[in-house]
């Protein structure tokens, strides 16, 4: 993965396979957002993609009519950023070191976002903690690792939104 | 209500729109491991429109407290920033101002 800034955003260099996971995850990702209204407290993953608006358990009514108003649109955004994702690598330029994908603008929003989703759902997937031990032997599955380069990836592409602000 | 019985007190449904801003509620968001301390600042200014200065200062009260107070206002207000905020992937909630 390489990263070269451009005028108002940046290019991407993806290997191969970079690319492939990168596909895989967000398909997942279009598979988990797809399950209708959650039912918090049955899917951990999906409680956390879909948390609940209203704390407290009185406000239920509250919750399952927010829930009914916001639901169907929070899919779409979600799913709508992930797909801008699967494009923007469909629609990458061949290099020789692999594919190249110029982001910026509302696409590059989307792929933080859609980023940020693959994350959350890897990460509650595999138990990231706040303090994880960082040489224990759980963190340095592939799983991890996985979740550890796309943090990388999130991370700078967030820069390039923030540069973009100032 | 089964005819002939009399509650002792009768309750007025509470109307929001009476009370306004007198009873707020409050949009919290709540630290969790995964979300990136830039991309929360980021999405502060992007949806508030807070210097770097206020967003940075809210994120750091989320990571240090474990959640802080973003915005408030209108029980629909609310909804919609929490909404906006869940579509960012920050575990975001709200509950009525009781201070």
């Amino acid at each position: 993965m390489r990263f070269q800034p451009r005028a108002k955003g940046v290019a991407v260099t993806f290997a191969a396979e970079e690319v492939e996971v990168l596909r895989s995850l967000a398909r997942q990702l279009t598979g988990v957002l797809d399950g209708g209204v959650p039912d918090h407290g049955t899917d951990a993953v999906r409680d956390r993609l879909f948390p609940r608006a209203y704390v407290d358990p009185t406000e239920d009514r509250a919750e399952r009519d927010f829930q009914s108003v916001v639901h169907e649109d929070l899919v779409r955004a979600k799913s709508d950023a992930a797909q801008t994702l699967i494009d923007g690598l469909d629609h990458g330029r061949p290099r020789r070191s692999g594919t190249e994908v110029v982001l910026s603008g509302v696409e590059l929003e989307q792929w933080t976002g859609a980023l940020n989703d693959m994350r959350l759902a890897l990460g509650v997937a595999i138990g990231v903690t706040e303090d994880m031990d960082e040489t224990s032997e759980e963190a340095s599955s592939a799983g991890f690792a996985l979740y550890d380069w796309l943090t990388y990836l999130q991370g700078e592409l967030v820069e390039v939104v923030i540069d973009g602000f100032e | 209500m089964i005819a002939g019985t009399v509650p002792s007190t009768i309750e007025a449904p509470v109307d929001e729109t009476v009370l306004g801003t007198a009873t707020p509620w409050l949009v919290i968001v709540w630290n969790d491991p995964v979300n990136l301390q830039n991309y929360v600042v980021m999405v502060f200014r992007k949806l508030f429109g807070y210097s770097l200065e206020k967003a940075t200062k809210l994120m750091l009260e989320v990571h240090h407290d474990g959640k802080s107070v973003v915005a408030h206002g209108t029980r629909e207000k609310a909804e919609i920033d929490v909404a906006r905020l869940h579509a960012h992937g920050l575990w975001a909630t709200m509950e009525r101002d009781r201070a």
